[in-house]
């Protein structure tokens, strides 16, 4: 009897049931005279079965290759870097800290190590490299993945193929070089962008904005994306050729003036709140109402310059607050600046009205609005946690030196009560937003912290000074 | 010396269990500490009057405390642990106390050293616990008359066990008759149902092997898509049958196949007894752990599989062995070996065809986590099968078998992974459990490795890349 004898006469019975199906009686051989021969055909078919070897696809799937050119990073910080990312109570401090130090160093994670911080990868993809990416979005179909090219040096030739983080920042410096370069350049590919694309590079085109981009911005007002629409005709009223802007409009109902001033008489502005807009609630109606509101403007509908503007603000609060929204929003870092110095809880009002995100801000920008809004607090930082929290994940980027010093000389960590550092991470977003040359001094701050509570910051000094320091790098 | 910190953490739990052990390092919260024979031991305050005690083998990362914790080691081993390993406490040197002997006594692979004092003073073996008074000897006054009766009584039960399970098995077949009758279409329908049923049945008969084997097969029916449990249940079945006639027909087989068929069935043998076989089976050599697999079992236990890969010894030995555990389902690694240690011991194989199952029976060095590279053979993945089908002639049951391979790679197919030896064609399905991980291995080329096939799925164990060494998480 051979196997394709017993795999088309017995295994047709064993499965439907020798009640229903019997064996074929001319290949029984029983094994002793009580036995009906069943169970011998039985373990005859299962022997037959495990000797089958496993049927080889028909085809295999080809991997895409990917060209990436970061290094790895040391062996020796790899199992730190999957404990800190995957401990129990992890925040997502640390791994915003580690994902900055992958982009900035231009290393990668190990390729096996993905699976493990498979979160991580997936909120971080853009920052780790192709091979990152690729794991990131390998569940997606074929045609909405990108292409995975991480090159050293951006060009003409090969921007439209890098990440788009990359593609934005190269577009901003374009657009500082050659405003007509850079939007010939998004010109050339805009019809292929998927629409998170294109409203990421039209906000690279607020760089030295000038009338040569309205063609350009008036052949938005029909793209099929409404924020890009809205982000187009933003830019169009900022020019001037747009219509007029009704959130200008609206704001400016709300908007009081007066004159005061005996010998030279200053403009005075007011902002009325609704009526039903409670204490706690006008932060966040003010970002609300203020958004699409650009600071020229603001200034032109008041008539005044941007400095009376600000002067003429300089007595209400909630005015200076939409203020800051605007030129936060807008990147006048000089006049966020002005506009703080008349409002030294900047940081506490701005983290009440939810405000998430700075835009277009550069790092090294997005590094001085955070000093510029911490600069009042002076010795007198504040010890709640939400408040650093806030900070770190809206800007995203380690302090400055000059932050970090006035926590470190004045014992912020030391001020926070017990209780609170038992419950929120304060160790953790500090030692995220500690820059390098002052890890030494916060390691020492960290010493006088009981053991356990300084086991992820001590850990994630230890990986971001391995990244910048380690030579074993692959 | 084998304690590392490197070797602490990858011990631990989870990083709570670092985090309280941390807490511990203190001197002042252990009255003893002491050190003696390549082991430490010592006494932590904890919330009870009394101090829990903790020992731990520094050759083998072995540990005992008697805290309730069910976390395996407890913090009080792991700060043990800490503190040697930092060198940050003073140790003072000591002679063996009797409660550390006698956990000594009871566990497997205990330090040269540690086990030959413990022989030297002719301790019992198999005392429950760790005792704070002596027991006394049970040999010393012995009546050669009670003795007698001990062993008759022995034999007398050895006789029933057997008549029981010869009675047990001819329920077996009487079920596995009826299982073919309805078909394995059928059976697979409500096979938790029926397995329970003769599972209990073959308890009772003491053949608890069958029975276990039994216990597990809905289990691994449903790991398994759902066309292919009906051919599954037959392969399973087959076995059953294969195994239980083989027993009955002991007389007629080989001695070794008849110890494998009785050990199948539920007989065991004491890891006394194989230590003490002068006819065992014993490889010496350096024998890297590339695997540690752990399953929750039915009964409560956890059934802990370290496999070992020789390195360097004679030809013609087994080249894989493994130690299998049974710890409490709430517990750990149980004898502290991790994927990577390297080990230089004597191993006593349990008689069988395809002799896998050892003891340690002499450790020459404790683990250490080694850097060199794995030695493996040179053979391909298809001729490491063809010996798996030369294992499987000569024992129908064998269960999990060793592969090694150079130069295969890891494809993929839809959302399935395959080890694919281009030489043969042979392509191995990979454990489903593993596609996330080893999913990076599908884009590195040639892999060489090792991994375990237990004739449905391979679970790739170690992988050696050119990206680096990949193991099994």
């Amino acid at each position: 009897m051979n196997w394709t004898a017993l795999h088309a006469k017995v295994m047709p019975s064993l499965l439907a049931g020798t009640s229903r199906r019997g064996l074929p009686s001319e290949l029984i051989r029983p094994s002793s005279p009580s036995s009906d021969g069943a169970l011998e055909m039985l373990s005859l078919m299962g022997q037959a079965l495990r000797f089958e070897r496993p049927a080889t696809p028909d085809s295999f799937v080809v991997e895409p290759e990917i060209k990436d050119e970061r290094r790895i990073i040391a062996e020796g910080l790899r199992r730190p870097l999957v404990r800190v990312l995957t401990a129990k109570n992890a925040t997502e401090h640390p791994a915003r800290a580690l994902a900055r130090a992958f982009e900035r160093l231009r290393l990668r994670p190990h390729p096996f190590d993905l699976p493990l911080i498979d979160a991580f990868v997936r909120s971080n993809a853009e920052r780790l490299g192709p091979t990152a990416q690729h794991w990131a979005e390998r569940q997606k179909a074929e045609a909405e993945t990108q292409s995975y090219f991480d090159p050293e040096l951006l060009d003409e030739g090969n921007w439209a193929q890098a990440a788009i983080s990359r593609r934005v920042a190269y577009l901003e410096l374009r657009r500082r070089d050659d405003t007509d370069a850079a939007r010939a350049l998004v010109e050339s590919t805009w019809a292929q962008e998927d629409a998170d694309a294109r409203f990421r590079l039209l906000q690279a085109m607020q760089t030295r904005l000038s009338m040569a981009d309205q063609p350009f911005l008036s052949a938005l007002e029909k793209d099929r994306a409404p924020r890009v629409r809205t982000l187009a005709a933003r830019f169009l009223a900022r020019l001037g050729t747009g219509v007029e802007n009704p959130a200008v409009r609206a704001c400016m109902e709300r908007i009081k003036q007066s004159q005061s001033g005996l010998l030279r008489k200053r403009t005075i502005l007011q902002l009325e709140l609704p009526a039903n807009v409670k204490d706690q609630a006008a932060a966040r109606w003010i970002l609300q109402a203020f958004t699409d509101v650009s600071f020229g403007e603001l200034a032109g509908a008041c008539r005044l310059t941007e400095k009376e503007l600000i002067d003429a603000s300089a007595k209400d609060v909630s005015l200076l607050l939409a203020l800051a929204f605007i030129v936060t929003s807008e990147r006048r870092l000089d006049l966020f600046e002005a506009v703080v110095a008349h409002l030294p809880n900047a940081w506490e009002r701005m983290f009440e009205s939810g405000l998430d995100t700075l835009g277009m801000m550069t790092e090294s920008e997005r590094q001085r609005w955070e000093e510029i809004i911490v600069q009042p607090y002076r010795k007198d930082l504040p010890t709640i946690y939400s408040l650093w929290d806030w900070l770190h994940r809206i800007t995203d980027a380690e302090a400055l030196p000059s932050v970090m010093s006035i926590a470190l000389k004045t014992k912020l960590l030391m001020k926070v009560p017990e209780r609170e550092r038992g419950t929120f991470p304060w160790l953790e977003v500090i030692a995220a937003l500690c820059p390098a040359p002052q890890r030494h001094e916060l390691r020492e701050q960290l010493a006088e912290f009981e053991q356990s509570q300084t086991v992820i910051p001590l850990v994630l000094l230890d990986i971001l000074e391995g990244m910048e320091n380690e030579r074993t790098h692959v | 010396m084998s304690l590392t910190l490197e070797r602490i953490e990858a011990l631990a739990p989870d990083q709570s269990s670092l985090a309280a052990a941390r807490k511990l390092l203190k001197a002042s919260s252990w009255p003893t500490l002491a050190e003696g024979d390549g082991l430490v031991w010592g006494e932590c305050h904890g919330s009870g009057a009394t101090p829990y005690r903790v020992a731990v083998s520094e050759a083998d990362a072995g540990y005992k405390c008697t805290c309730p914790s069910r976390k395996f080691p407890c913090k009080h081993a792991l700060a043990l642990m800490w503190m040697r390993a930092g060198r940050s406490v003073a140790f003072a040197p000591a002679t063996v106390p009797d409660w550390v002997k006698d956990w000594l006594s009871r566990r497997r692979g205990a330090s040269t050293a540690a086990a030959g004092n413990a022989d030297d003073e002719d301790q019992p073996k198999t005392r429950p616990s760790m005792r704070l008074t002596e027991i006394p000897e049970a040999g010393a006054d012995a009546d050669p008359k009670a003795e007698q009766r001990a062993a008759a009584a022995r034999e007398r039960n050895r006789l029933e066990r057997e008549a029981a399970m010869l009675a047990g098995l001819d329920d077996l077949d009487t079920w596995l008759s009826d299982q073919v009758l309805h078909g394995m279409a059928n059976f697979v329908a409500q096979t938790a149902q029926v397995c329970r049923t003769i599972t209990q049945r073959l308890v009772d008969a003491k053949a608890s092997g069958l029975a276990g084997r039994l216990d597990a097969l809905p289990t691994r029916l449903f790991t398994l898509p759902g066309p292919a449990r009906p051919s599954a249940a037959i392969r399973e079945l087959g076995q059953v049958h294969l195994i239980s006639e083989a027993y009955r027909r002991a007389s007629e087989l080989p001695e070794l196949l008849a110890a494998d068929a009785r050990q199948a069935v539920g007989w065991s043998v004491t890891r006394e007894a194989l230590l003490g076989d002068p006819e065992a089976m014993r490889v010496d050599g350096k024998w890297r752990v590339f695997a540690v697999i752990s399953e929750a079992q039915p009964d409560r236990l956890r059934r802990v599989e370290t496999w070992l890969w020789r390195q360097s010894g004679a030809d013609g030995a087994p080249q894989c062995a493994v130690l299998i555990d049974f710890v409490p389902i709430s517990g750990g690694a149980v004898g502290g070996y991790l994927v990577g240690d390297q080990i230089e011991a004597a191993l006593s194989f349990y008689r069988s065809t395809i002799p896998l199952r050892a003891q340690i029976a002499e450790l020459k060095t404790g683990a250490e986590q080694s850097k060199e590279p794995f030695v493996l053979p040179n053979g391909t993945l298809g001729a490491s099968y063809a010996m798996y089908e030369h294992a499987l002639a000569q024992l129908p049951w064998l269960a999990t078998f060793p592969l090694s391979f150079r130069s295969a790679r890891v494809r993929r197919h839809e959302e399935q992974l395959y080890l694919h030896d281009d030489e043969s064609e042979l392509s191995l399905p990979l454990q489903t459990s593993l596609a996330s991980h080893a999913l990076p291995l599908a884009g590195v080329g040639r892999i060489d490795g090792v991994g375990l096939w237990n004739g449905y799925e391979f679970t790739l164990a170690w992988a050696e890349t050119k990206l680096g060494r990949w193991l099994r998480p």
